[in-house]
């Protein structure tokens, strides 16, 4: 019994460990085509394909992500992702929680973030907590600044 | 990088401390210490320069420091190694990478 119960197990484990391996060569495979353009740090983050909220689209509540969110349609709610960019038609009503953000669009509520980039166009308003900030000529914010 | 026409402009030079209410008629250059209300067309801070007081121009560019309340009603310029803190009015914002804003932004 005992043995025959150990027998098992061991092949579980090994088929465990040949399905994880698959599993893991996939993802460096993705790691290496998508290193270059998000300049991922090492090891901290699965990246994943950017995820795009497109013209027209509309949506509300929580978005979570661990990579690269663009928004071009309107978000009502907290966003939270490594990189966020708010393209020139996009609108985020809510918090917005990033590593990265570009705003060539428009933001109305409060932004969280380390390196904060805002286009000639775009359109903030609200509390801005940053390490980095960019603002090209045009920008148009308002409310408070907070570097951390 | 004003020497051109002098006439109606204000120069702090470095290690220099002013104390008072300036009314500049043209450019104001601060790479010293500019301590009360400074009032100008243009106003340009050095990376040396601090301003600890109000600032009221039409371009302000910045390299050093504004402590105070700021108020730019064409452009406002922070360039990489300039810092400001307090309430801003502007019409026009640039900040170049590495430049500190500290303070609540109203557009004019």
């Amino acid at each position: 019994m005992f043995s025959k119960k150990s027998n098992e197990s061991s092949e579980n484990t090994s088929e465990n460990t040949q399905s994880y391996e698959t599993n893991s060569t996939e993802e460096q495979a993705v790691e290496i085509e998508q290193s270059p353009q998000y300049d991922v740090t090492s090891g901290r983050t699965n990246p994943i394909k950017p995820s795009i909220i497109s013209e027209g689209f509309e949506f509300v509540g929580t978005i979570t992500s661990q990579g690269v969110l663009n928004i071009s349609g309107v978000i009502k709610g907290k966003v939270t992702a490594k990189s966020v960019l708010v393209d020139a038609t996009g609108l985020v009503e809510g918090e917005l929680f990033s590593d990265q953000v570009m705003v060539k669009g428009k933001v109305l509520g409060d932004i969280n973030c380390d390196e904060l980039n805002i286009g000639p166009l775009a359109e903030v308003d609200g509390s801005v907590s940053y390490d980095s900030v960019h603002i090209q000529r045009g920008g148009k914010i308002k409310g408070h600044f907070i570097k951390k | 990088m004003v020497e051109a026409n002098q006439s109606g402009c204000l120069f702090v030079g470095e290690g220099v401390v002013l104390k008072g209410n300036f009314a500049v008629p043209d450019i104001a250059s601060v790479s010293g210490v500019v301590e009360g209300e400074l009032s100008a067309k243009q106003v340009i801070v050095e990376s040396s320069g601090l301003i600890r007081g109000k600032v009221t121009a039409e371009s302000v560019d910045i390299r050093g420091e504004v402590a105070e309340n700021l108020t730019a009603s064409k452009s406002l310029i922070i360039r990489s190694s300039g810092k400001v803190g307090g309430s801003v009015h502007y019409a026009e914002i640039e900040i170049e990478k590495g430049g500190t804003l500290h303070g609540d932004l109203h557009l004019i």
